[in-house]
């Protein structure tokens, strides 16, 4: 048995919406999911009626006190549906770890074998009022006592202990970090839709801005929005006949299971070797290597993840992603860089898990990139989370 | 007014080591089919797999060495928005590789830090029958 991805290339994004990105939309969230999906199948050039698939990721990523409500902090596959008026003959939500790739694998899932036609896959993402990851909670059962009455607790401290372990190993220093900071936000600034648009930032407004939990700075982290993208997918073979050019998947992967270890604990060790094996596993199910990936769009929720991800993926050796990066290797504008962050990311563009990535993959493969069109751009790459605790899809303009 | 800090609920697989702290020993869970300490301990072994672990607690020497290590000056934690700044220590315990726990290091926001300096486990009396364990530069010589 091949470990290639049998249904590599049979399925295609054939259109997209995204709505604004905003601190607040002063609206439910599945107001905004009901207008992007509206918008993502005209976009495709369908009716509501060829939709019969409806998939999402619907985790609210919050650690705190804050309820799921529906339609409201969150979106579901089916809330959706119901909302629209559908009658879709196939829903599902993505429960796993990698929240985007892995409705991306759903989505392809139910195409390919045949349980549905055309997907509507969507992603919402809610700011609640206060503080994000708030909890005021006085006693702690379960394996949150093993951290929490000790102080570490949400996703702050989670990645300021490995990222000082990279920069304690490795002697990387905060000049590289505003490299990327810096070329998230350059790019971010250029997109319409972004929290960040026309908002660029300089190194010295990155280096001079707060510590929240040391080395992480205000800056290292993605800023929580309200927003919704919206992206239609059907087979190949239909997508060539619909208004734009499809771009293909030519496999996925998620990571392998993550050590055991306290809750949100993240060693660096854990977070490059369960990457190794994501990329090696992305590698083998799509059938494509690094050295053909034109657009590798890697994951920013917080900074160091890039690092992460460009060693990884194979771009950079073990220790030398923080250099690459502070040569100039990823800015956008650079004959000859990698493009990482060319769709904004997360950091560029607000905390939309995911859907950065994997639409600036569509855009630039589509041909739909607009002012920032790259020529030539054939292999697409969008990751999600950690490399050890997410996944990551292929997207190819050409059936690979 | 400050929130009070968040306590322990202890459970059947964690009530020896609350019991420990509270006597400022610091006792891990070991598998009772392999010996190898796990932490936290869950429901199967994870260095022998075993689904029947049944834990044992053993104490343990509390030396160990900074892995890495962060300045907490924004909390998510309402109970310890009175603490910050504090220091959090990721902690490589001396009885076996890998065997890392999280606490505060309990000598101040500006103790000199580098990885691989030797610390020895402290604790924190929270309140009444309730101790927390962290961490103190050193070796406990």
């Amino acid at each position: 048995m091949s470990p290639r991805f049998r249904a590599g290339g049979q399925v295609a994004i054939a259109g997209y919406a995204h709505s604004q990105v905003r601190r607040h939309a002063g609206r439910p969230l599945g107001a905004l999911a009901v207008e992007a999906a509206r918008a993502a199948i005209a976009d495709a050039g369908l009716e509501l009626r060829d939709i019969d698939g409806f998939v999402t990721a619907p985790l609210f990523p919050t650690s705190g006190a804050h309820t799921a409500e529906d339609g409201v902090s969150t979106v579901s596959a089916d809330w959706l549906a119901g909302a629209l008026g559908a009658a879709p003959r196939y829903t599902a939500g993505f429960q796993g770890v990698g929240q985007l790739p892995g409705a991306v694998a759903l989505a392809v899932g139910a195409i390919a074998g045949g349980a549905a036609d055309c997907v509507l896959l969507h992603r919402a993402l809610h700011n609640p009022a206060g503080h994000y990851h708030g909890s005021a909670r006085h006693e702690v059962g379960g394996l949150q006592q093993w951290t929490v009455p000790q102080g570490f607790f949400g996703p702050l401290p989670m990645i300021a202990l490995p990222y000082n372990e990279y920069l304690q190993r490795y002697g990387a220093d905060h000049e590289s970090m505003a490299s990327v900071v810096v070329e998230a936000r350059k790019n971010g600034a250029r997109i319409p839709w972004s929290y960040w648009y026309q908002r660029p930032l300089t190194a010295m407004e990155y280096l001079a801005s707060p510590m929240v939990n040391d080395p992480v700075r205000r800056l290292d982290c993605d800023i929580p929005v309200d927003g919704v993208a919206a992206f239609v997918l059907t087979s190949a073979e239909r997508a060539r006949d619909l208004p734009h050019r499809p771009v293909h998947v030519a496999g996925f992967a998620s990571s392998p299971p993550p050590p055991p270890r306290l809750p949100l604990h993240w060693p660096l060790d854990d977070i490059m070797a369960g990457g190794a094996e994501t990329a090696r596993r992305l590698w083998e199910h799509a059938g494509v290597g690094p050295g053909e990936v034109d657009l590798p769009q890697v994951y920013d929720g917080f900074s160091p993840f890039v690092w992460f991800w460009l060693e990884s993926l194979g771009h950079c050796p073990a220790g030398e992603a923080h250099r690459f990066v502070q040569d100039g290797g990823i800015d956008s504008d650079a004959p000859g860089a990698l493009p990482v962050l060319s769709g904004g990311g997360a950091i560029g563009g607000g905390r939309m898990h995911g859907v950065p990535q994997m639409l600036e993959c569509y855009l630039q493969l589509a041909g739909r990139a607009g002012p920032r069109q790259r020529a030539g751009a054939e292999v697409a790459v969008a990751c999600q989370s950690s490399p050890h605790y997410g996944g990551a899809v292929v997207y190819t303009a050409q059936p690979w | 007014m400050t929130a009070p800090r968040p306590l322990p609920v202890p459970d059947a697989n964690s009530t020896p080591y609350w019991e420990a702290a509270a006597r400022h020993v610091l006792a891990l869970p070991g598998c009772s089919r392999c010996g190898a300490f796990c932490v936290p301990p869950g429901p199967t072994c994870r260095h022998c797999h075993a689904a029947d672990p049944a834990f044992t607690y053993r104490p343990v020497s509390g030396r160990g060495r900074v892995r890495s290590w962060t300045v907490v000056r924004r909390t998510s934690l309402a109970g310890f928005e009175g603490e910050v700044p504090f220091v959090l220590v990721d902690v490589e315990l001396a009885e076996q590789e890998e065997l890392r726990m999280i606490g505060r290091l309990l000598d101040g926001p500006d103790a000199p830090l580098r990885a691989g300096a030797p610390v020895t486990v402290a604790f924190e009396d929270v309140t009444d029958g309730v101790a927390v364990p962290g961490f103190v530069l050193g070796d406990g010589s």
